[in-house]
């Protein structure tokens, strides 16, 4: 597999690290509830298609990135970085 | 108060590790030129801080700061790209370095690295063919060109490779490695060039 | 050199060279074959028939193919550790000196003892294992197992460490050309005249495929001058790259292809620093596959017996090795490629006795063919061969009925061949029946991948050069490399491909094999269908089937035939075989490259490795670091000794430490402090420069991920330290805490881990020593540089360092970071000051050692099940801000009041030893699950209470001190009477840290 680093072009997927789903966002602070919190750390979905989620290039440039990749096929669609991910989801 | 005759003496990352010499029967396909004595600091700035970085070494070095994987040299120092944000300053002494980050404060997180990397140039004709029994870049001309740089792993073992301005025999790369992984990596370089034959020398280029 | 030593060479012809015999072993008898030739050539030439024994049934088998797809060539190759098992000898490059033996025969190959099991066939018959070894489970190791690892299985691994060298290598191009046969090549030249990087692989010595075999025209020369013409140029472009020996092993996701490089597989050994294997892991934007074709076999009665061969096969060694497979030989085809074997027989002075083809309406050219070499032409089947070690003769059955038996030494088959379709099925498309060409050909294929001549099921030479040339140029062109004019496509003399195959002919004497190599016959899979395995993928798992180490590759089709004709439904309906990667075996050893042994993962040494290295340090494996774990002193003969002494040491005087592994994180900015106030569960905020603080940082889930000490070096600077196994895992999290989950905070991070040598100087007399290193500028003393202190500070006249005032081993201890090129000198400079307080070097035992003594949690505690509670340390975890993992540490689980605790053990009888991973059950209770009480996580000697002590995770721990339990280890027969106690064994009070 190849990841195209938006910050050191295409690189093997041995440069790289998975975390998982890039949805869920961490609720934040001490009103935080404790479902809200549990739902971040245990929810997930599984599609079987399009799926955004996060990499690290650890033996890279220690970006986190966000790949939308098809799980069905590996088929990368977009790789992004934090800030672009969070400017604006992909088409 | 040093006492007793102790000398505080600077050990070198490739010392013990790599002396210079011949290492193979026949050919000299591979120039390896240990560098020693550099001095390295990592430089990382914030968005509001990266024009006023960009400024200050363009003032000081003559350098204007690669926005991308890009390594930039002048006669005594290098700029080197290391991921975003953040670059490497590599100066020709290690005193150097510290004087330059010195006058940098305020403009970036500066924290000196000097003794934490082994650096060495890789030349020859079959420099490229023996990277590439551990590299994972396409170091090919077209896909490399001088002043690239690459954040990547060789052998397991992280590194900093760019590649400086071409010399006799073609393109010169430089390799950046964790000190402490030094020992494994030259186990790499050596098994690798071994059949090109590797020539090892010190000093700078 | 005469051939007269090699009874079945041709006089000239073929691709060998007569002047460069080559001496080899077989079975331990001298033979003499030519360069270019390959094992089996070079056997077949010495009138070697019988190569080996089959699988189960112990067979006499032969040489039935002349390429990667052979089932029952295989051999031991060469001797002693360079000694390989299941070696095909059809793709063996024969070279000076090459030994090989014959495989699964006891005691010799002509004298099979064992092939007694051929009688005993009903018994080995399809699912036998399921059936027969049913029970009692025991039997198995004892008696099941030995029987049939002796009366089956194949080679025999070397046992013994390979000596030579294997590397892996990383290439990159527009356009990988899978195959050198007349497409690849075709569509390498295409795509290479374009200025396009190409890499051309064939798993073969020499290129040119099916070329090198046959006798064909194109433009009307030899094809041997076009291939010549078409190597120089592609040997001219500078950007084309031509790997022999080189097979495409798998494809992976975005074009990556696995390649093994076979560098020197053709030599004795190795010639000096060259490996033995190179995998190549090739990136390409675009690939062509022209892998050719695979010959089937017919099934029928005795189609194992040494001497039936495939008809193409016996082309290649009639054409391109230069050997007679046989003097006598019958062809059986079902299609018109067969006749071309008949005429190559002819004119290599083979007689051919008859051509059996089952079709009637056969193109009048190659009837006449027959009669021109002297051939019966018999309309019919062979149904079945005779002769046991070596083929005497073939019964050949009519249309009518009517059988005869031929004499003869060779029986070459043809029945179509399977276009070679293996990679394109390695990213789960489907291979789809073309009934056209009776095969499967490639389904949809992946992006960037497309397939030529016969790998697509076009067989001609003509549709192959066609194919070549525009799947080459449209790959390129895809790209963004044009072509200039197309050239002409090269004019072939003419070929026949018509073909009515004939997948078995029943009602012959004897078995009749589908698998040779696994040793499935037709009346397994007749017997899988009756007992209702008809699924293909059961079918395969019930009867082995397609399973052995060359994947099926002649019988696969015919397995799916035979059952399709059992349940009455068609083949494509039967189902097809979805192959995977490796296309074919592969060396573990040239997967693991340079990595093995020493180099099995990079290594990573301490600057003040050779510091200890002269101190005569014993060393120990710590995660990917070599660690000093203690030093011996003359006439100390155990470990325990010089741990119990450099214990002492450090408690009653001062001792020095290597801890430069620590993990160091260098975090500065604006809100650094408030970072760090989100990654610890502890305040951070509240620090003060100058001042270092124990911080314990949390999963998300809740539980403790990582400690360590953090220091405010200024008002938005912080230096971290992690443990030495968490390092890289902590950088990763705080980038991800940084990038993901708060980018709005000013904070930047980076490793210094590698820039700093770090010594811990521990015990009563440290400050005095320091006193002797650190420049007398710094004032370290106790009111000055307190307890927790951590401050810039010199060494040697000017040397950068710093100064910690922190302690693991409850001792008045600092640790001194100087930069990593200065590691060395410092310990050096610290022996010297402290050689009148008679310092002593420790390691990472007696480190431990002390650190139990003081309760203090390392990795044995902080196993990733472990919560701040569970640890003791419940009340670090502040209530007053937000941190990761503060509300999911709030679990009901992870706060109910049985959760395992921390707590201290010591034996009862003082003389007893603790063992680590003893688990807690209670006197008088029995040893089970049900009452288990928890678990005992560290243990050491302490010489200072002069027993041994631990600590452990015990429900409800801390309320039960004074306890008596009992630590049972029925792993080591241990079950030692323990008293619970404090967890802090040393200084209670904690006066000797502040002293």
């Amino acid at each position: 597999m190849r990841i195209a680093c938006p910050h050191c072009g295409p690189r093997d997927v041995q440069e790289f690290s998975y975390l998982g789903d890039a949805k869920p966002q961490r609720p934040d602070g001490m009103d935080a509830t404790e479902a809200a919190m549990a739902d971040y750390v245990h929810q997930r979905d599984n599609p079987a298609g399009s799926h955004r989620e996060l990499w690290y290039h650890g033996a890279g440039c220690h970006a986190w990135l966000v790949v939308t990749r098809d799980t069905r096929t590996h088929a990368i669609a977009a790789v992004e970085t934090m800030a672009q991910a969070r400017a604006g989801a992909p088409a | 108060m040093g006492e007793i005759g102790t000398t505080w003496t600077a050990r070198g990352a490739w010392s013990g590790i790599v002396a210079p010499g011949v290492f193979s029967a026949s050919g000299a396909g591979v120039n390896v030129q240990l560098r020693e004595g550099l001095g390295i600091a990592s430089l990382i700035a914030s968005r509001e801080q990266e024009p006023m970085l960009g400024r200050a070494l363009e003032s000081r070095l003559g350098l204007s700061l690669p926005t991308g994987p890009s390594a930039v040299s002048s006669a005594s120092h290098t700029l080197v790209w290391a991921g975003a944000g953040q670059w490497l300053l590599v100066a020709a002494s290690r005193a150097g370095v510290a004087e330059d980050c010195a006058g940098l404060a305020g403009l970036a997180a500066v924290a000196l690295q000097s003794d934490g990397r082994a650096v060495l140039t890789l030349s020859g004709t079959m420099a490229r063919k023996t990277l590439a029994k551990g590299c994972m870049v396409d170091l090919h001309p077209r896909a490399f060109p001088v002043g690239m740089t690459a954040l990547t792993s060789i052998a397991y073992i992280g590194v900093q490779l760019w590649r400086s301005e071409d010399g006799p025999d073609g393109a010169v790369y430089q390799i950046m490695v964790p000190r402490s992984m030094a020992g494994s990596f030259w186990s790499w370089l050596c098994a690798s060039g071994m059949e090109f034959g590797l020539v090892v020398a010190t000093g700078q280029d | 050199m005469s051939a007269s030593t090699q009874p079945f060479r041709r006089d000239d012809g073929g691709l060998i060279d007569r002047n460069r015999p080559l001496s080899f072993r077989f079975d331990d008898r001298a033979y003499q074959g030519f360069d270019g030739d390959t094992l089996a050539s070079a056997l077949l030439a010495n009138g070697i028939r019988l190569v080996g024994r089959s699988f189960k049934y112990h067979r006499p088998r032969g040489i039935l193919s002349a390429g990667a797809e052979e089932p029952n060539a295989l051999v031991e190759l060469r001797s002693g550790a360079r000694r390989e098992p299941n070696t095909r000898a059809t793709v063996t490059e024969l070279f000076e000196g090459l030994e090989a033996l014959s495989q699964n025969r006891w005691p010799s190959l002509a004298f099979d003892l064992l092939s007694v099991n051929s009688l005993l066939g009903p018994a080995l018959q399809a699912g036998f294992y399921y059936k027969t070894f049913m029970w009692p489970a025991s039997f198995w190791e004892k008696l099941y197992e030995p029987l049939i690892r002796r009366a089956a299985g194949l080679g025999r691994a070397a046992g013994l460490e390979d000596p030579d060298h294997y590397e892996k290598a990383f290439a990159f191009c527009d356009v990988l050309v899978i195959g050198g046969g007349p497409a690849g090549i075709a569509a390498a030249l295409a795509a290479g005249r374009s200025g396009a990087r190409v890499i051309l692989c064939d798993e073969d010595g020499r290129f040119g495929g099916r070329l090198l075999a046959e006798r064909r025209e194109i433009d009307g020369q030899p094809a041997a001058v076009w291939l010549s013409a078409a190597l120089a140029e592609l040997a001219s472009l500078p950007d084309v790259t031509i790997m022999p020996r080189s097979t495409v092993f798998g494809v992976y996701d975005h074009g990556v292809y696995g390649v093994v490089e076979r560098v020197s597989d053709h030599l004795a050994v190795p010639p000096p620093h060259q490996p033995r294997q190179r995998s190549w892991r090739i990136t390409a934007r675009r690939a062509v596959l022209a892998a050719g074709a695979i010959e089937r076999p017919i099934v029928f009665a005795g189609n194992d017996t040494p001497g039936v061969m495939l008809a193409g096969a016996v082309r290649s060694y009639l054409n391109r090795f230069g050997v007679l497979p046989g003097r006598e030989a019958v062809v059986f085809t079902a299609g018109d490629d067969g006749w071309t074997t008949a005429r190559d027989l002819a004119a290599a002075g083979v007689r051919v006795a008859a051509v059996v083809d089952p079709r009637s309406g056969i193109d009048p050219a190659l009837t006449g063919l027959a009669g021109r070499i002297g051939a019966r032409i018999i309309t019919g089947a062979v149904a079945a061969a005779a002769g046991g070690r070596a083929l005497r003769a073939v019964t050949v059955r009519e249309a009518s009925g009517r059988e005869e038996s031929i004499a003869c030494d060779l029986l070459a088959v043809s029945n179509g061949w399977n276009p070679t379709l293996h990679l394109t099925s390695h990213q789960n498309t489907r291979p789809v029946w073309d009934e056209a060409i009776h095969a499967f050909v490639p389904g949809t294929m992946p992006v960037g991948l497309s397939v030529a001549g016969s790998a697509a099921g076009r067989f001609s030479l003509a549709e192959a050069l066609a194919d070549g040339a525009r799947l080459g140029r449209e790959a390129a062109a895809d790209i963004g490399f044009d072509s200039a004019a197309e050239p002409a496509t090269p004019i072939t003399d003419p070929e026949g491909v018509a073909l009515s195959p004939v997948w078995r002919v029943k009602g012959g004497k004897g078995k009749a094999f589908v698998d040779f190599q696994n040793d499935v016959t037709d009346a397994d899979i007749e017997l899988a269908a009756r007992e209702g395995f008809k699924p293909v993928e059961h079918l395969k798992r019930y009867t082995t089937l397609g399973m052995a180490t060359d994947q099926g590759k002649t019988s696969n089709i015919a397995g799916l035939a035979i059952m399709a004709e059992q349940t009455g439904q068609t083949i494509p309906q039967t189902g097809t075989t979805i192959f995977r990667p490796p296309y074919t075996p592969v060396a573990i050893g040239a997967l693991a490259g340079h990595h093995r042994g020493r180099d099995f993962r990079p290594t990573r040494m301490s600057p003040t490795h050779s510091w200890s290295q002269r101190q005569g340090a014993v060393f120990i494996e710590a995660g990917a670091w070599m660690r000093a774990q203690y030093y011996p002193r003359p006439g100390e003969t155990d470990w325990l000794t010089s741990v119990n002494r450099e214990v002492l040491a450090v408690r009653n005087g001062v001792g020095l430490c290597d801890v430069s592994t620590l993990g160091k994180i260098d975090i500065q900015g604006a809100d650094a402090a408030d970072f760090l106030e989100r990654v610890y569960c502890n305040g951070f905020k509240a620090l003060q420069v100058g001042k270092a603080r124990y911080g314990l940082m949390l999963r998300e889930d809740g539980f403790v991920m990582d400690d360590g000490t953090t220091s405010r070096l200024g008002e938005t600077h912080f230096l971290m330290t992690t443990t030495t196994a968490n390092a890289g895992k902590v950088m990763q999290h705080l980038e991800f805490c940084h990038q993901v989950l708060w980018p709005r905070l000013d904070v930047r991070m980076v490793s210094v881990s590698e820039h700093w040598a770090q010594a811990a100087i521990a015990g009563p007399k440290a400050r005095a020593v320091l006193q002797g290193v650190v420049d007398a500028e710094h004032d370290i003393s106790n009111e000055a540089f307190p307890y927790l202190a951590a401050r810039a500070v010199t060494v040697g006249g000017g040397i950068p360092a710093r100064l910690f005032r922190i302690s693991f081993s409850g001792e008045l201890a600092y640790e001194l970071a100087v930069p990593a090129g200065y590691g060395e000198a410092m310990m050096d400079a610290v022996m010297a000051a402290g050689s009148a307080h008679g310092i002593t070097p420790y390691g990472t035992e007696a480190l431990g050692v002390m650190r139990i003594e003081k309760g203090h949690v390392a990795g044995n505690e902080l196993s990733g099940q472990t919560t701040a509670r569970d640890l003791g340390l419940g009340k670090m975890m502040s209530s007053k801000k937000d941190y990761l993992g503060r509300l999911m540490a709030r679990r009901e689980a992870l706060v109910e009041a049985e959760r395992p605790c921390l707590i201290g053990f010591r034996p009862v009888d003082p003389a007893q030893r603790l063992r680590a991973g003893a688990h807690f059950i209670g006197i008088g209770k029995p040893a089970t699950m049900q009452h288990d009480e928890g678990y005992m996580t560290s243990v050491a000697y302490s010489p200072v209470l002069g027993h041994w002590i631990g600590l452990g995770l015990l429900k409800n721990g801390p309320q039960r001190i004074g306890e008596r339990i009992r630590a049972v280890d029925p792993v080591r027969e241990g079950d030692v009477e323990i008293e619970i106690c404090s967890p802090v064994f040393v200084d209670p009070e904690g006066t000797r840290l502040h002293g």
